[in-house]
């Protein structure tokens, strides 16, 4: 699904990932351990398209050439990105904002565009599953919500935009352990045979609740190690130090 | 320099001795300095007199208004109206409300309200004003439904000035709810140069929308001068947009306790249309409350102008005013100028100002097209928030609605 | 502080006249006053005849009238243009050679220019009425390639650094004062920093106007090369006198690529008595260009003194990724005026600005804060930040906001803020409850409102300013 060859990147002249190789195939749950400063939100801001970075190397998604394609378009294929640092949108209705986003998706799709109505039984049945308030949908997009509340709203919008590859970015920075419950649940019953994730985290916790089938340690830019999940809780005991 | 414009008192018919005489002198003064330029305070960032001379050759003030005629009304919602047609009242109807609470006159000169002050345009308005209406709400009345005065301007009109002066009075606890509705198409140039004055008594409650139906090429200059008594609500829409030129000089005098004003505005502007919105704010008596919150996003060669000045007397104490200024710049050839002034001299007050200009936030921006939303559409979804904010506080449902759709055209 | 120090400090301490014989050039301002001005300091022509443009150019110039302070108009015919002590009329070699009436004074303000007795490194230029009577540590200064000696000097030594720089931050003609400056000024300081040297001490220069019926119009030139680094004080005191004196100086900066200069300024002229007899017009014009990319300047002013402050700090950042920034304290109590405030011209790409104002208002004084802010449609990603803090202490004082934002670039932001209050009355209640008297608790949470400009100052000079800032508002809080 995804393939990254050798990929380097450069913000303000600073190279922050110098040839990075990952490939990710359906079904598979990946992720991302590294130190402050490795380059793992580069990496996520990268695939998601984000302007301002200067890349090198080869992205491949399901075989089309990754860097050609806008953010938009990125989404409307199926990469979805939960930010570490969701934005807060004054002004903008968050029940508009899902629908406004879910009708572009389904429309790249060649899917109908959905009703009011409709749509609203979707926005009612998954944001129930995660606990969310239906009056929290009719607030400004993330304004004045806390750190919980903006993240689980990110997994909301990926169940509701059904993405093929999920990038969680330091999603379980700044959650109680419910919240970190609640995220976890909503991601593994998102989970199945064709869809991929590729989880950023800096810690362990979150992957007792997700198990991952690969774990690879970013350093300096660049993939240092890879293992299985059991690769999570030695860097848990023994820190980085042994990896960089 | 030549000038590029003609004013005579003679044109206007039917004046008293005393009348003419007054209006020469008006006429006279403001000969010696002419069309205000960044020199005038009032005028800091607008050079109105570089600004006319090149897009004018002769002004003059010698239109003749034309016989009545048909326009349309709007149908979204019920309400009452005043048809203006050239500045002048030619028709009206109270269909919703008690017809001896209401009285509708035409403009009466012998008694009229003029000021001089800072801004020369009011000497010419004194000078040269005709037509405009006289209205009056009785005690306790309090309107059904909203009064749309339809201001209509003839295709007729070109190169001329049209001067007016309209009266409103709210007697003690009454209530009205006006749209002021700029209805004209013209492709000709002219200049409108209005006056307003609004006399609240105790109690009262006026909320005033200013919009208008349609692009054009005029040239708009509104004077609006304020006297709130004791407990009454004052508050300023202004929406208005597609005009070439339009400045709203707005004077708001709190005289007694508990008055409260606001002035909201939304505007998005493009091509070379400039708006200017000038407020003061006068906090003559003690705990009176004002809130400003003006909103511009501009494109293209687009300018806009807030000049906000919030006033404390020294006996106005417990005075809470706030005033708010924000722009997004869409493009590098459009600019926003500002300056928010306080002036204050009572020491127990809660007075504050922001004002903010720059860019569209590029990373939420990216936040939306992250979750496949179109660049184009992003952009719109923004600055919708950011003028929605503004619009969520329009009063009535129907009318609301009606504005949000006519804004969104 | 304690209540004591506050109570002995009740005057102006500052208020006190050196009884001094004076060389003094005949009253009134005309071209004999100008070429005996220079003449008397052996200037080279160009120098005369720089002065004589700037004073034709005045004959046409009117003087400005928009400002908010209204004062008297000032007879120009009636002023001494050039006072300098006697003693110093050929300039001192050495300390030795100062009158030592001079020195006492000095001494006198908390400024000894003995340098063995100097402990904390402050280079000291000293200006008596029109001239500059001393300067210190210069030996030391000169072995790294500094230059800091009196502008009359550098006219004489360096005069191919001051032409190619006087006039060019401040134009000839720029206003009425500057210009008037330009025609007469007598005195001031000048620096000059070499590439890549960060000065190793504060330079600094202090103003004393001691004669009476005397103008004073000092220059500064400050030139950061590539690279350099200085950092600039200033300060002021005047006797006390029923008379309004004039003072209207002119300071010029250039920062070039990647230069800083930090310039702050103590300013206590005598503000006159609490009718609002006498007291000095304090209009000075300062202005800033960071000429080169990567440069910065920023002003720090505490104002307390004057009868009238007129000033505006301003900034040119004319090369890419330039800073400007202006803190500002200016308290005014009984009937003192200040019209004060910055002005940051963004030319150049990425620049930045801020702007940090505080203004104190009491008795029957008046304050404002007036500056511009301007992104020309070039300087694309610049920002400003501004922040205008008004205090109000009693019902008799006015406070004055008036920010000109102009934003002529899409990709530049502009932010403002201002807020007036009185005094928390909760803070005050809180202090009192803890045991401080009013007027210390005043001087507390006055300090802590002026905080962020306070910490900009130099160590020497914030301790200073803040038992200043307590001063100034004594007997406004009842």
């Amino acid at each position: 699904m995804l393939n990254i060859k050798n990929l380097e990147a450069k913000v303000d002249n600073k190279h922050i990932l110098n040839g990075l190789n990952l490939d990710i195939k359906p079904g598979e749950v990946h992720a991302i351990m590294g130190p402050n400063g490795s380059g793992k939100s580069t990496l996520a801001n990268v695939l998601s398209g984000k302007n301002g970075y200067e890349t090198k190397g080869e992205i491949k998604y399901n075989g089309e050439n990754l860097s050609e394609l806008s953010t938009e378009e990125r989404a409307q294929k199926g990469i979805f990105l939960a930010f570490q640092y969701p934005l807060e949108i004054p002004g903008v209705n968050t029940n508009v904002f899902l629908r406004t986003s879910l009708n572009s998706v389904r429309k790249a799709r060649g899917e109908k565009e959905l009703d009011t109505l409709n749509f609203l039984k979707i926005v009612k049945e998954k944001s129930s599953e995660l606990g969310i308030d239906e009056k929290f949908l009719s607030r400004q997009l993330n304004v004045g919500f806390s750190g919980g509340e903006k993240k689980k709203n990110e997994i909301l919008q990926m169940k509701i935009l059904q993405p093929k590859l999920s990038i969680l970015d330091e999603t379980d920075s700044g959650l109680d352990i419910d919240a970190l419950r609640i995220v976890a649940d909503g991601v593994n019953s998102y989970k199945n045979k064709e869809n991929a994730f590729l989880i950023i985290t800096h810690y362990q916790r979150l992957l007792d609740y997700i198990k991952p089938d690969f774990i690879h340690v970013l350093s300096k830019g660049k993939i240092v190690k890879t293992g299985n999940a059991d690769l999570g809780v030695e860097l848990e005991k023994t820190g980085y130090a042994n990896f960089i | 320099m030549k000038n590029f414009y003609d004013f005579k008192v003679d044109n206007i018919i039917g004046l008293s001795s005393k009348e003419k005489e007054f209006r020469n002198k008006e006429l006279d003064l403001f000969d010696k300095n002419g069309f205000p330029n960044k020199r005038e305070e009032a005028w800091k960032f607008t050079d109105l007199n570089t600004i006319l001379s090149k897009n004018f050759t002769n002004i003059t003030n010698d239109y003749i208004s034309l016989k009545e005629k048909k326009f349309e009304l709007i149908k979204e919602f019920d309400h009452n109206y005043l048809f203006v047609l050239d500045g002048k009242l030619v028709s009206n109807e109270f269909k919703f409300e008690d017809k001896n609470k209401v009285s509708i006159k035409e403009y009466d000169y012998e008694k009229q309200t003029f000021v001089r002050n800072q801004n020369s345009l009011n000497l010419l308005n004194n000078a040269l004003a005709s037509g405009g209406y006289s209205l009056e709400i009785s005690k306790n009345y309090k309107f059904r439904k909203p009064l749309v005065v339809y201001n209509h301007f003839s295709e007729s009109i070109k190169e001329q000035i049209i001067s007016y002066k309209n009266s409103l009075i709210l007697n003690e606890n009454s209530e009205i709810k006006i749209l002021n509705y700029t209805d004209t198409n013209s492709k000709n140039n002219f200049f409108v140069n209005s006056f307003d004055c609004f006399k609240l008594k105790k109690d009262s409650s006026l909320k005033n929308i200013f919009i208008n139906k349609n692009r054009c090429n005029c040239y708009f200059h509104n004077y609006q001068k304020s006297d709130l008594e004791h407990n009454t609500t004052l508050d300023n829409y202004i929406l208005s947009t597609g005009l070439k030129f339009n400045k709203m000089d707005i004077e708001i005098n709190l005289n007694e306790e508990h008055a409260k004003s606001s002035v909201f505005s939304a505007l998005s502007l493009s091509s070379d249309e400039h708006q200017e919105i000038k407020s003061s704010l006068n906090h003559n008596s003690k705990n009176c409350q004002s809130y400003q919150k003006i909103k511009n996003v501009l494109n293209d060669q687009s300018r806009g102008v807030y000049q906000g000045k919030i006033f404390v007397k020294q006996e106005a104490q417990k005075t809470d005013a706030y005033q708010l200024s924000k722009a997004l710049l869409l493009n590098d050839n459009a600019e926003f100028d500002a300056k928010p002034e306080l002036e204050i001299y009572a020491d127990d007050v809660k007075c504050s100002h922001g004002s903010t200009s720059g860019s569209i936030d590029l990373d939420s921006i990216h936040y939306l097209k992250s979750r496949g939303i179109p660049e184009k559409k992003a952009y719109q979804m923004l600055i919708n928030g950011f003028l929605s904010e503004i619009l969520e506080k329009l009063p009535e449902d129907n009318l609301k609605k009606f504005l949000i759709e006519k804004l969104g055209r | 502080m304690k209540t004591e120090d506050l109570k002995n400090s009740k005057e102006y301490k500052y208020g006190f006249t050196t009884d001094i014989e004076n060389i003094r050039a005949p009253k009134g301002l005309n071209e004999e006053t100008i070429k005996f001005i220079s003449n008397i300091k052996k200037e080279p022509k160009w120098m005369l005849d720089w002065r004589l443009k700037a004073y034709n150019r005045l004959k046409v110039l009117k003087e400005p009238d928009w400002q908010k302070p209204k004062y008297p108009k000032i007879n120009y015919q009636d002023l001494y243009y050039y006072s300098a002590p006697k003693s110093s009329s050929e300039k001192p070699k050495s300390l030795d050679d100062i009158d030592p009436k001079i020195l006492e004074t000095y001494k006198k303000l908390g400024i000894p220019l003995d340098e063995q007795k100097r402990l904390n490194g402050i280079a000291v230029d000293a200006v008596f009425d029109s001239v500059s009577v001393a300067t210190t540590f210069k030996d030391e200064l000169t072995k790294k390639g500094i230059i800091f000696c009196s502008i009359s000097e550098a006219i004489q030594k360096h005069p191919d650094l001051v032409k190619k720089y006087l006039g060019s931050v401040i134009p000839l003609s720029d206003h009425y004062f500057a210009t008037l400056n330009s025609a007469v000024f007598t005195d001031g300081s000048f620096v000059y920093i070499p590439p890549n040297t960060r000065c190793p001490m504060e330079l600094s220069t202090y103003f004393r106007i001691n004669a009476s019926e005397t103008g004073q119009f000092e220059r500064t030139l400050i030139i950061a090369d590539k690279g350099s680094y200085v950092s600039y004080l200033e300060g002021c005191t005047a006797p006390m006198r029923d008379e309004n004196q004039l003072h209207a100086a002119n300071v010029e900066l250039i920062a070039l690529d990647d230069a800083e200069i930090k310039y702050s300024t103590v300013q206590n002229w005598y503000p006159g008595d609490e009718n609002g007899r006498g007291g000095i017009y304090n209009f000075v014009t300062k202005r800033g260009a960071c000429r080169g990319k990567n440069s910065k300047i920023s002003w720090t002013q505490v104002e307390t003194g004057s009868a009238i402050t007129w000033k505006y700090p301003s900034c040119i950042l004319q090369g890419d990724n330039s800073v400007g920034e202006f803190y500002s304290i200016a308290i005014t109590n009984n009937h003192q005026k200040a019209d004060t405030g910055t002005k940051m011209i963004h030319l150049g790409k990425n620049t930045k600005s801020k702007i940090i104002s505080k203004g104190i208002s009491a008795g029957k004084a008046d304050n404002m804060y007036r500056g511009l802010v301007q992104i020309k449609n070039k300087a694309s990603n610049s920002r400003n930040y501004t922040q205008c803090d008004s205090l109000l202490m009693g019902n008799k004082c006015g406070a004055h906001t008036i920010p000109y934002i102009k934003n002529n670039n899409s990709t530049s932001t502009i932010e403002h803020e201002a807020t007036t209050t009185k005094i928390n009355e909760e803070q005050l209640y809180y202090c009192n409850q803890r045991g401080l008297d009013q007027e210390e608790a005043v001087s507390l949470i006055v300090n802590g409102f002026c905080k962020e400009v306070l910490q900009q100052l130099p160590m020497e000079f914030a301790v200073e300013a803040q038992k200043l800032v307590a001063i100034s508002l004594e007997g406004s809080v009842g």
